[in-house]
């Protein structure tokens, strides 16, 4: 019991950064139609870049506020000089697919060939140690994770539903060409919307950097079950994008713990299922609106 | 002004290339790269003699190169092989694999586990062809329902657990340890050493994946790939089996991995987990994307391309291929999205246009009126 008291619990912290990463590619989504497959280089890339501040002297909360405006201008950037250009045309996703590829191998490169391959130390923002709920132990950094993505949830909750600019981006997502008309300006919701993603990304690779060691491919796993979370919660939905999360991370770790061929070398594979299952049963996933095809 | 009125020709499947006719001159020139490139239409004694004379060279090569020469051109028709099964699944039909690092290392397994087991090296061959196209077709069946973005997702999420898989599986794969094996000696009629052996093997290979690739390119098949491709619902419309047809192309892309997997076995006669990842996978892509999206030559180029590029980068820095390869991707994309293939097409076109024999010079006049 105590067992799987403490899995379901270290569950639930790293689903609450899948979950955050979840919603950094289902804001994406909302804004411009696409799955950033460079998603998780760019918060590699901003986490870098918080590590490098914090080297320099700069105290750990700074770096990492640095970090996430950078990569709210970077991601503002690449929609604008990327992702923009391609958008009117009727082409269909394979281009952009393969612009994301190709922004998430200059990414990946880019880090190894500034910082290389040896793993960097991250201290963890939330200190070290931990505490004890009802027999089974969690970090500190645990806690902090899960409290920081709850308050990030809530705020952009509050952005979306309370606030002027959300409801103009809600719009610029859910119909561009009539809220085009209405006089919403389209272009810059859509990179405000990747800018936040890519804010949100900073910070789930600031807050993972001390677990996973920052190195240039920490985060090819991370999205596999980001991508797991956004496909079963729906990627149209932030809500599902975090419930997702917690579903996978949890699932996961059980996983990890009671089935012996899994094991905790293989539990990648957990993410796989889960994409093929939700895909094939529900492709909208639990959160996600139905899609109509018409002609 | 021949290439005027040839890219009006061309321009109804041009995506993003509205109403552009260029004005000619260097911008125009740059422009008809964004533009679909159709096939040149050489005569076909032409064709034929160009067949001809790449093989007479590529049978020359290897008996007067050295060894690291023939090597990085069996790994070059290695990739050709996986560009064209590749490029007639995303190419042609639109459908994208990010995965088929997975078949490829699945061929080269069965390749190294089987070797290692005693089999004749050539009787592998067929398994692993086998086992490629029903993994693929099994894995492919859920491609009935998934479109695009949802393939991509599922395919990447393939390619990143392969590694992973591999350890996991060590009582067959020796996980992280790797396979080693050793090809016997070629036959001693034939008085070659084992890379020239070896290299042949890899040239008969990549001849029978052109002429199979080339024959359901431009036939019935090739029409319905392009068809779904273009637009699914139109094409099921007009009798296309099109959840059929997506399936069968994708175990048959999978078989040319598998295929592909195994020829890599027997050119570097090792085989470890770390070289089937993601790299390996969003490479494969650059490969399609590099050569031209929807033409046959393009694997050839592609190929080309991703086993050269390590070789000039490796003096800037270790990151140097990955990043070209990022690099590259992006910049086919803007500047000309129908790859080198494309490229050869609109300077050779004009050249081609001046031959006679050719057999538009027979049906244009029907067809443009």
């Amino acid at each position: 019991m105590q067992l799987f008291l403490q899995q379901l619990m270290d569950g639930i912290a790293t689903g609450a950064l899948y979950g955050a990463m979840a919603l950094s590619i289902v804001l994406v989504y909302r804004a411009s139609g696409i799955v950033n497959f460079a998603q998780g280089e760019m918060a590699m890339f901003a986490a870098f870049i918080a590590w490098q501040a914090y080297a320099w002297g700069v105290p750990l909360w700074l770096a990492i506020v640095i970090a996430m405006i950078i990569a709210f201008i970077g991601g503002a950037l690449a929609e604008r000089l990327l992702i923009r250009p391609f958008g009117t045309e009727k082409s269909g996703h394979l281009p952009l697919i393969i612009v994301t590829l190709g922004l998430m191998l200059m990414l990946n490169s880019g880090a190894a060939w500034i910082w290389g391959y040896l793993t960097k130390e991250v201290p963890p923002v939330y200190g070290s140690g931990g505490l004890s709920i009802a027999g089974a132990s969690i970090s500190r950094q645990g806690l902090g994770i899960i409290l920081t993505v709850a308050v990030g949830a809530g705020l952009l909750f509050f952005l979306f539903q309370r606030t002027k600019l959300g409801l103009t981006m809600r719009a610029a997502a859910s119909n561009p060409e009539s809220a085009r008309l209405s006089g919403v300006p389209v272009g810059r919701m859509l990179l405000f919307g990747w800018g936040l993603a890519a804010a949100v990304g900073a910070l789930v690779g600031a807050l993972v950097a001390p677990q996973l060691f920052l190195q240039p491919n920490m985060m090819a796993s991370l999205l596999l079950y980001a991508f797991a979370a956004a496909t079963l919660g729906g990627f149209d939905s932030p809500v599902g994008a975090l419930v997702g999360g917690l579903v996978v991370g949890v699932s996961e770790n059980l996983a990890g713990t009671y089935i012996p061929f899994i094991g905790n070398e293989f539990k990648q594979a957990v993410a796989l299922v889960i994409i093929m299952a939700v895909l094939l049963l529900k492709p909208e996933g639990l959160f996600g609106a139905k899609t109509v095809t018409r002609v | 002004m021949s290439l005027d009125t040839d890219l009006k020709q061309d321009d109804t499947s041009g995506p993003g290339v509205e109403s552009a006719a260029p004005r000619g001159g260097l911008r125009g020139r740059f422009k008809s790269l964004r533009v679909v490139q159709a096939p040149l239409d050489a005569p076909t004694w032409l064709r034929w003699s160009v067949f001809a004379l790449v093989i007479v060279v590529a049978v020359a090569i290897p008996l007067n190169s050295p060894t690291y020469v023939n090597f990085d051109l069996s790994m070059v028709m290695i990739y050709a092989i996986v560009g064209m099964g590749l490029n007639l699944l995303t190419g042609f039909n639109g459908q994208i694999s990010l995965g088929h690092s997975a078949f490829f290392a699945t061929g080269a397994y069965i390749a190294a586990v089987l070797i290692k087991d005693g089999w004749q090296y050539l009787l592998v061959l067929p398994v692993a062809l086998v086992v490629c196209f029903i993994l693929g077709y099994l894995f492919g069946l859920p491609a009935l329902r998934l479109r695009g973005l949802q393939l991509a997702l599922v395919t990447l999420a393939l390619a990143i657990i392969t590694p992973a898989l591999i350890k996991r599986l060590d009582g067959i794969t020796k996980g992280q340890e790797g396979i080693n094996i050793f090809l016997k000696d070629p036959p001693v009629w034939t008085g070659l050493a084992t890379d020239q052996w070896v290299y042949l093997i890899c040239l008969v290979a990549v001849v029978i994946a052109w002429i199979v690739t080339r024959r359901i390119s431009t036939g019935r098949v090739g029409r319905s790939l392009i068809a779904i491709r273009d637009n699914e619902l139109v094409s099921q419309t007009l009798g296309v089996r099109s959840s059929r047809t997506k399936t069968a192309i994708f175990a048959l892309s999978a078989a040319y991995a598998g295929l592909a997997g195994v020829l890599y076995t027997y050119v570097v006669q090792f085989v470890g987990p770390d070289s089937f990842g993601i790299a390996l996978a969003i490479a494969f892509i650059s490969i399609v994307v590099v050569g031209g999206l929807g033409t046959v030559s393009g694997a050839i180029f592609g190929a080309f391309f991703i086993q050269y590029v390590p070789t000039w980068t490796a003096s800037i820095g270790d990151s140097a291929a990955g990043f070209v390869y990022g690099f590259a991707l992006v910049l086919f994309m803007f500047v000309m999205p129908f790859g080198i293939a494309g490229l050869v097409r609109a300077v050779l076109r004009p050249l081609v246009r001046r031959i006679p024999g050719r057999r538009s010079d027979l049906t244009q006049s029907a067809k443009t009126g």
